[in-house]
């Protein structure tokens, strides 16, 4: 009988099977910054368009800018309005990073191909180059 | 500029059908306008002679093919219902993409046969809003329900609408896109049960039931390796969105026809890693259309353990419990697995044993988890679950469309 293999989505699953993975786990101070993002960057896969790319870092420095806002807000009050609404900024810019990935990763298409198809000419669909 | 299609037909003598597209090219529901010319009866047996005499013609349509099937799911947002998606599409051919050449963040999906709608689309407040009154998405004032309404009804009639779109990089409402009716609507989102009228549009309606700890564990799986977060953000985000959860979203689940319930393993104790899961298909009886899965004996309890002489499975191993049960006040049957699939053979066997789960096929479960075998939940519950859910929502639309018969177009003469 054939068999199947799987994929395990745990991060502890997939660090025992790769430790190097490890590295990419942690954020790099300010000096690595540049490498870090061009790496996470590269990771994502089938991102062809400037478009996409900026996107990818967009949603990226948001959520590193929401976190630190959430938890500056959430020391007052953690259960105030404020906090509740910037906690739940964070889960909307995780998800939405967290969709594009997929969609770059496991499906293998860049979201603005067909966009870029009909306006070749705009910024946004300028062919992504390192 | 009119367009319009002209279709020739052999004489109307008595009944005879006519089947025109209710959709045109365009897609929209369009008046039919039937010309037609009465021929002369020569030696008619009605006797009356005079040949020239008054016929009347009625014509009646019907708008059969116009309606819409209305599924309506409810999820929070990281807890997989786009996988879903991709296997409910799947179910019924084709991949499911984004519109072409409309807004790139458009969060709506179109195969040949269903057109998905996020409802964030119909928020009414976009970010900076919720922000200044302080609501949360969850919140039902952030979201336009008359809208949702109005637009659902409007599709499932078959009439197209232009939908808001709610960008979710930007955080703003962008200009509308044209939703043109397709057979399978579904509406995906926080509210898609909240509204008392939208959950009476829906022929079908699914919640996913996350637990907190696997909640947990898959918004880590999601989020650790994003700069900015970590444990601690993680575990705060989701403790601070809980109580409007529970308080909007969680009360939804009591009018869903099916839930996936998704907790951690009994199998192994104190798993944390929420790798190994127990997922539960909680069904309700006495759906139109919809008739639960079952194991063995359907009404029964059986408790059953697939590995042993016959099949050799890896541990944990898998697990099945079915029963009829009680869920917030509704008679329900609940369809239980344990564990995880390793081989193709676990899986081709469990779907041998299991009744009622509307395949056209034997082994079509086997082959809708293969071509997916790289989504999250292909080696457990939660994607034989939502695959049998998909292959039984086909059924609940070939049940809906065959009912309605196709227009006969009637001319009677007097």
């Amino acid at each position: 009988m054939a068999t199947l293999g799987f994929n395990s989505f745990t991060i502890t699953g997939a660090l025992e099977k790769n430790p190097k993975l490890r590295l990419a786990l942690f954020p790099c101070d300010k000096k690595g910054e540049k490498r870090v993002s061009r790496t996470s960057v590269k990771a994502m896969g089938a991102a062809k368009y400037k478009g996409t790319q900026m996107r990818e870092k967009k949603l990226t420095e948001m959520i590193e800018k929401k976190v630190l806002e959430a938890k500056e807000v959430c020391e007052g009050d953690k259960t105030s309005d404020e906090c509740k609404v910037a906690w739940d900024e964070v889960e909307e810019v995780s998800q939405a990073k967290a969709d594009l990935r997929r969609t770059l990763q496991i499906e293998k298409k860049d979201p603005l191909e067909s966009f870029c198809q009909e306006n070749p000419e705009t910024e946004e669909c300028r062919i992504y180059e390192d | 500029m009119a367009v319009s299609t002209v279709y020739t037909t052999q004489s109307l003598n008595s009944t005879c059908s006519i089947s025109t597209p209710a959709k045109t090219h365009l897609g929209f529901h369009q008046k039919q306008v039937v010309f037609y010319r009465r021929t002369s009866k020569k030696g008619s047996s009605s006797g009356s002679g005079s040949g020239s005499g008054s016929g009347s013609c009625v014509i009646t349509c019907s708008a059969g093919d116009s309606q819409t099937v209305v599924i309506g799911l409810a999820a929070d947002s990281g807890c997989g219902k786009s996988t879903f998606m991709r296997r409910l599409t799947s179910v019924f051919g084709g991949a499911a993409e984004p519109p072409k050449g409309g807004n790139p963040d458009s969060n709506t999906l179109i195969s040949d046969m269903t057109t998905v709608i996020c409802l964030d689309d119909y928020h009414s407040l976009d970010r900076t809003g919720r922000k200044e009154k302080g609501v949360t998405a969850l919140d039902p004032r952030a979201n336009d329900f008359d809208l949702m309404y109005e637009q659902v009804k409007a599709i499932k009639n078959g009439v197209a609408v232009d939908k808001p779109i709610y960008n979710h990089v930007t955080g703003l409402l962008d200009p509308p896109e044209l939703i043109k009716p397709p057979k399978i609507l579904v509406i995906e989102g926080l509210h898609p049960m909240f509204d008392e009228r939208v959950r009476d549009l829906l022929d079908f309606s699914i919640y996913l039931d996350i637990s907190n700890e696997v909640k947990f564990a898959w918004k880590i799986q999601r989020d650790m390796a994003e700069r900015g977060h970590s444990l601690e953000s993680i575990k705060a985000s989701i403790e601070a969105r809980k109580p409007d959860f529970d308080a909007y979203i969680d009360p939804q689940k009591k009018y869903a026809d099916a839930v996936i319930e998704v907790l951690p393993t009994q199998l192994i104790p104190d798993d944390n890693e929420g790798k190994v899961l127990r997922v539960r298909l909680i069904m309700k009886e006495g759906v139109k259309n919809f008739s639960p899965v079952y194991l063995f004996d359907e009404g029964s309890t059986i408790s059953w353990i697939p590995c042993g002489r016959k099949l050799t499975c890896s541990y944990p191993g898998i697990k099945f419990h079915y029963a009829p049960d009680s869920y917030f006040g509704n008679e329900v049957s609940i369809l239980e697995m344990d564990g995880q699939f390793d081989r193709l053979d676990e899986l081709i066997y469990v779907e041998s044993h299991l009744s009622n789960i509307s395949t056209k096929f034997y082994g079509e479960v086997t082959q809708q988890m293969l071509k997916h075998a790289d989504f999250p939940g292909s080696n457990n519950g939660t994607g034989l679950f939502q695959t049998i859910v998909g292959l039984k929502i086909r059924d609940l639309y070939e049940q809906i469309t065959s009912s309605k018969t196709a227009a006969p177009l009637e001319a009677t003469k007097a």
